[in-house]
């Protein structure tokens, strides 16, 4: 009886609350990544920016037309145009649009491509000023936005 | 007939507008007060309809997934386990055993994220602000249990047709294993911060009280159905995937008032933990995928699954007729039919409370208006 | 978008296009399949086929889920004897399905679950458009909203209703969204450019 008086007019059960508080000032428990000076690190299989990967020996693209990630995307925001190439039998790829500002990144592209060409990486600024400049073409696609580094 | 002056008692119709930073979402609440007490309320949803169902109809099954998780996007892996059974109950498979253990880990571990946003939210809409902070800080570690299996904190898209897509990375049972034994003492934090406070108690007990009666009349279920005292829980009712070899407790409340619904929900944060301890322990080895075609043509005929969400019962009623593309995609929003519920829960009470009931009732307004 | 099947594979796309368009014309087109259902038997099946006999056309279990058929007038009476006689006290989920070609346009489906018995049973009914069927809110009370929403998004009024007008689409929204004939990108264009003050950017 006497006890809970004690803790009613004392507030100690406010204090028991305002310690937690207390105790998470130290500077150890600071909790916040202060981008952008520190960057995420993001995990490996980060559905960011998409990227059309390249052959690194003969710097050709790897897609080869197939359209399966066209056909896989839920909201039909890639385009694939390409020609048959007489030499090979094989079409070759001429353009790539990929439409970012309407893209949800679910992944299912990347699910999709067999040759592993079409990619979602792990950058995730994508921003840009205008709405055109959020529909990539293939140059775009294959190089990877590029945002201002600042200084601080 | 004497002019009315200002004096009169008269009903004050005030506007709790779509814009408000306590409504959880876009969700207008037209109230009518007298004085400060609340005589009732009418909501006005609908803000953030995007036609989810027609869109089913016009996807294939596999391209429909990623909307799912666009609903209750607090807890999007529950969203997708759902569809993903309703699916496979109509293509007549069933995931293997793995796939199934996985699913349970991560759907338990989205159940902890949910609750501790809206442990987070609720307190900070009655005016705790301390508690969002570490609430958030403990969903970040969860979130990046996500990211790392499946590439995306929030809208993950986790699971597919017939099982998983992706193999658990390296690491994956220590950093849940590590989770667990981090996140129990914080739980035990929240309860030092908010359940002996006598500002909390004095806001949330006996604050829209809604009995057992009362929540099955209005159809309510999830955690404001066991806080009235009903000890029932889908998974343990009906089981599915794999949850009836996991032993783990459903917490009931007794008075069907806020704080119940508290103490309810803090109580399974735990138990799930207890859940995903015990999955991880024994992650049977084996095939992640069922025998599921490439193109998903279910045979012609309806299906209603349902699953415990964080928020309720979450069910699916697909109907099918042998296409690529769902004929009629009904989702069975716990939000939608838990708010039904607030008129009958707000009325007597006063303003202040009609701010902690809609944060207790747990809504998401994704899931309200699909 | 929605006819295009995913071809076998990137090597050979031509032939398997080919092949499909031969067949429609050679073949007779085939009757549209219907669901393949088992009959349905329990002391439910019994007692409601004491009650209402004729009313009730068919009982049939699906993939392990029980549903019967019923006449458009009985429904309520039926959800009635569910909940009391039989303990099916919590309607889950009332909603529609809408079949153009039939006579009977729409299917109106309610799911009910009885916490006693752990069982799920589903109730349809065929209404043709223009049909105003019984409401269930004095039966359930979380009816409200469902039939609210089953009115917005199918047109299907329901007679009785304490507060009929629409719950998700605004109220002065002309058009049904969810019946077949509604397109997936149509608008209603007239209130969006009152209201919204643009042109639809479809």
């Amino acid at each position: 009886m006497i006890a809970n008086l004690f803790r009613k007019v004392f507030l100690v059960d406010l204090f028991q609350g305002l310690w937690v508080t207390f105790r998470n000032q130290d500077p150890k428990r600071i909790y916040t990544e202060q981008y952008p000076a520190e960057r995420p690190k993001v995990g490996e299989r980060y559905r960011g920016a998409p990227r059309l990967n390249i052959n690194p020996d003969n710097g050709e693209t790897l897609c080869i037309s197939c359209n399966l990630c066209a056909l896989a995307c839920p909201e039909n925001l890639i385009v694939v145009t390409s020609q048959r190439n007489e030499q090979t039998k094989r079409k070759d790829l001429t353009t790539f649009t990929y439409d970012t500002s309407r893209c949800m990144f679910c992944g299912l592209c990347e699910d999709a491509c067999p040759v592993d060409a079409l990619e979602l990486t792990q950058d995730f600024e994508l921003a840009s000023y205008t709405r055109e400049g959020a529909i990539w073409d293939r140059q775009m696609l294959e190089e990877g936005p590029k945002p201002t580094q600042y200084k601080c | 007939m004497p002019e009315a002056t200002f004096l009169d008692a008269t009903e004050l119709v005030i506007n709790m507008g779509p814009q408000h930073p306590s409504t959880h979402g876009v969700l207008r609440v037209i109230l009518k007060l007298d004085g400060e007490k609340v005589n009732g309320t009418e909501c006005v949803i609908g803000y953030l309809h995007r036609g989810v169902e027609k869109i089913g109809e016009n996807r294939t099954y596999q391209q429909f997934a990623p909307y799912v998780d666009r609903m209750d996007y607090v807890a999007a892996v529950s969203n997708g386990l759902g569809y993903c059974l309703a699916v496979e109950k109509l293509l007549n498979v069933e995931a293997p055993p793995r796939a199934q253990a996985v699913r349970v880990i991560l759907t338990e571990l989205n159940r902890i994220a949910s609750h501790l946003l809206w442990l987070g939210t609720h307190a900070l809409d009655i005016g705790a602000i301390t508690p969002v902070f570490y609430c958030l800080r403990e969903r970040e570690e969860v979130l990046k249990i996500f990211e790392n299996y499946c590439g995306a904190r929030l809208t993950t898209h986790a699971f597919r047709i017939g099982g998983l897509l992706y193999e658990t990375y390296d690491g994956f049972e220590e950093e849940v294993r590590k989770f667990c034994d981090w996140f129990i003492p914080k739980v035990d934090e929240y309860e030092e911060l908010l359940t002996n406070n006598r500002i909390w108690v004095g806001r949330l007990k006996g604050v829209g009280i809604l009995s057992a009666d009362e929540c099955k009349e209005y159809g309510v279920t999830g955690p404001v159905l066991r806080a009235a005292g009903v000890q029932w829980d889908l998974r343990k009712a009906q089981p599915y995937s794999g949850y009836e070899q996991y032993e783990f407790d459903i917490p009931t409340g007794e008075n069907g008032d806020t704080y119940d619904r508290y103490t309810v929900r803090m109580e399974e944060m735990r138990q799930s933990t207890r859940i995903v301890r015990q999955a991880v322990e024994r992650i049977p080895t084996g095939p992640i995928m069922g025998k599921v075609p490439k193109v998903v043509k279910p045979p012609v005929g309806e299906a209603y699954v349902s699953i415990e969400a964080p928020k309720g019962e979450l069910g699916y009623f697909i109907v099918s007729d042998n296409s690529t593309q769902p004929y009629r995609l009904r989702v069975r929003p716990p939000s939608f039919v838990n708010l039904q519920a607030l008129d009958c829960m707000v009325r007597g009470g006063l303003v202040a409370d009609v701010v902690a009931i809609i944060g207790t009732l747990d809504i998401v307004l994704g899931e309200v208006d699909r | 978008m929605a006819d295009e099947q995913k071809p076998e594979g990137p090597v050979a796309p031509k032939p398997a296009a080919a092949k499909p368009a031969a067949a429609a014309h050679a073949a007779p087109p085939k009757p549209p399949a219907v669901m393949v259902t088992t009959p349905w038997e329990s002391d439910i099946v019994q007692l409601l086929k004491d009650h209402f006999g004729d009313d009730i056309t068919e009982f049939s279990t699906y993939l392990g889920q029980n549903f019967l058929v019923a006449k458009p007038d009985a429904a309520i009476a039926i959800l009635d004897t569910l909940k009391l006689e039989l303990d099916f006290d919590y309607l889950v989920d009332i909603t529609a399905v809408d079949y153009p070609k039939r006579a009977k346009r729409f299917d109106l489906v309610y799911i009910l679950y009885s916490f006693a018995r752990n069982e799920r049973i589903r109730v349809k009914t065929m209404i043709p458009d223009g049909y105003m069927p019984a409401t269930a809110v004095t039966v359930h009370l979380a009816a409200n909203w469902l039939e609210r929403e089953v009115f917005d998004m199918f047109g299907i009024q329901f007679a009785g209703h304490p507060d009929m007008r629409r719950i998700l689409l605004p109220e002065e929204w002309q058009g049904y969204p969810l019946r077949k004939e509604y397109g997936i990108l149509q608008q209603d264009d007239a209130w969006v450019r009152e209201n919204l003050g643009i042109e639809s950017g479809q």
